[in-house]
């Protein structure tokens, strides 16, 4: 009797001593949440906005409140919104208020009751930047996570492509061709200031900026080959580090910034190979595809997609840890979402947010000609 | 002690062959590898813009390529040999703008088209024509020649094309 008693309490205290969630992902695994209506003038309005998110996040299944395991209400008024997250007891695990549009505010919330409830990084307050043909010419464009908010970022009537958002959403690289070459521009998204940072002879393209901000890995002609470089985030001091025959573009950086994976046809078709940051040799990905290109890392550091030419293209994830690797959807140039769980990419006139997980896709953004290369901030 | 001195000197020009064979350094951030021959890019003439009108096109037939790829073929030779006949008789810088078709992905493209141009470059580069006279630029799968689809509007914009500053 005693020995079962022991086995009890050491069951009873793991489940009590148990932090918040794993890492581990499970399919279609959800917490209950009931959103109330939220109070004030802009409750209606910031409600409709944090249900999508919330019901966009895949974290969780709104229910009514007798089958919630957390109740979110607040009211929302005059650039400000007060929200409250409380658990089935009554008590309050999440209080706090937050400036802004009824838009704004409501995916800030939302971004926080998904940190509170499941340890993760909400995208909700996130911005994409993508590409787009409208107006007859390629130009870069900016939008919110969800689609909204979308605004024309250029207006440069030449060519304006590969755009790249800094993890803060601060600023933005792309490659623009008014000078009649690719160089590659910044953006300061706050102030709008733009400048021509790198701009060496040859074709200068593909800028990733490392994940303190301070640094672009980007691809250079100016030797007599296209290669992998990486340059100070000001444009000044490249520095080498692929030197093959082929075709090295696409980098994109490890969450510490210690390494980059890319896309290289030093082999024939373009493969993916990771280099450290520093130098050295590129050290090929295996993923089971012969045509590889447009990497991307997850902020996790777990999984890198990529597209995949199968026939048409495919967006494909590889495990890193266990070497899997899945095919997810049709589409192009694949981007993760802060919450490693998310990934944005094109399919011919739109572009497509998925949830990894479950599969589940959304269109965000249409009408705007072809859309491509799109770009997310963390 | 004759021995010990003739034992030193060739020790000494071991060490210093050994060295000579040292791969990468410089500029390479320690890459091992392949070393590559290509021929750096000279600094560009400001203003000077492919599709702009300081630039005559169309002087030259373009160089065309089969799919990935960016090997120019015995076919094609004679296109550079005549640029580069010409080239001897005019001081003019050209510009090589490399392009692709439309079916890979955008950025692998603009690389592909650059790699392109820059073997049209090398190719001229091994006919006498000084590297410093040859600029490139890539435009990727943008600016098509023929703007269908298909296997013959494909084969048309896989090209260098040849400009010459005026």
């Amino acid at each position: 009797m005693k020995r079962v008693a022991i086995l009890l309490f050491l069951v009873a205290s793991g489940l009590y001593g148990q932090e918040a969630p794993t890492i581990t992902i499970r399919k279609g695994e959800t917490t209950n949440v009931a959103l109330k209506t939220l109070g004030g003038s802009d409750g209606a309005a910031s409600t409709k906005v944090l249900q999508n998110d919330l019901d966009l996040s895949g974290w969780f299944s709104l229910t009514p409140p007798e089958r919630a395991n957390y109740i979110i209400e607040g009211s929302a008024a005059g650039g400000t919104l007060q929200g409250q997250v409380t658990d089935q007891r009554g008590s309050v695990v999440l209080q706090k208020t937050y400036s802004g549009g009824p838009r704004r505010a409501a995916h800030r919330f939302a971004d926080d009751i998904v940190e509170t409830l499941t340890g993760h990084k909400g995208i909700a307050s996130s911005r994409i930047a993508f590409v787009a043909s409208r107006t007859g010419r390629k130009e870069i464009y900016t939008a919110d996570y969800d689609g909204a908010n979308v605004r024309q970022l250029t207006n440069d009537g030449s060519i304006s492509v590969a755009p790249a958002i800094a993890h803060n959403g601060s600023k933005l690289a792309y490659t623009g061709y008014q000078s009649g070459y690719a160089d590659i521009y910044l953006i300061d998204l706050g102030s709008g200031a733009r400048s021509r940072i790198i701009k060496f002879p040859g074709t200068n393209s593909g800028a990733a900026f490392s994940p303190n901000g301070g640094q672009i890995a980007c691809t250079l002609s100016k030797d007599g080959n296209p290669e992998l470089y990486v340059v100070g985030a000001g444009g000044g001091g490249a520095r080498r580090l692929t030197s093959t025959r082929g075709v090295e573009s696409s980098p994109t950086w490890s969450p510490d910034g210690s390494q980059i994976i890319y896309s290289s046809d030093e082999r024939g078709g373009p493969q993916l190979f990771r280099i450290n940051a520093g130098g050295g040799s590129g050290q090929l990905i295996s993923t089971g595809y012969n045509y590889c290109t447009e990497p991307s890392w997850s902020p996790d550091g777990k999984k890198v997609a990529f597209t995949a030419r199968t026939g048409g293209f495919s967006i494909g994830v590889k495990d890193l840890q266990s070497g899997a690797t899945n095919l997810v959807a049709s589409g192009e140039d694949p981007v993760w979402g802060a919450d490693s769980r998310h990934l944005i990419f094109s399919s011919g006139s739109s572009l497509v947010l998925l949830d990894v997980p479950t599969g589940r896709s959304v269109s965000i953004v249409s009408g705007l000609g072809k859309v491509s290369e799109p770009t997310w901030s963390r | 002690m004759k021995k010990l001195l003739t034992l030193g000197v060739a020790a000494l020009v071991a060490i210093t062959f050994a060295s000579c064979k040292k791969k990468g350094g410089g500029p390479y951030a320690g890459v091992e590898g392949d070393y590559v021959s290509g021929t750096p890019l000279p600094d560009r003439i400001e203003g000077a813009n492919f599709f702009g009108s300081n630039v005559t096109r169309g002087q030259f037939s373009p160089v065309y390529f089969g799919y990935d790829s960016f090997s120019i073929s015995d076919s094609e030779q004679s296109k550079i040999q005549q640029v580069a006949s010409a080239m001897k008789s005019m001081s003019n810088t050209i510009i090589i703008a490399g392009f692709t078709d439309e079916r890979g992905t955008e950025e692998y493209n603009r690389g592909l088209g650059e790699k392109r141009a820059q073997a049209v470059r090398d190719a001229l580069i091994s006919q006498g024509v000084s590297g410093g006279r040859i600029q490139t630029v890539s435009f990727g799968e943008e600016m098509p020649a023929d703007s269908g689809s298909g296997e013959s509007a494909w084969a048309m914009n896989r090209r260098a094309e040849f400009g010459v500053v005026k």
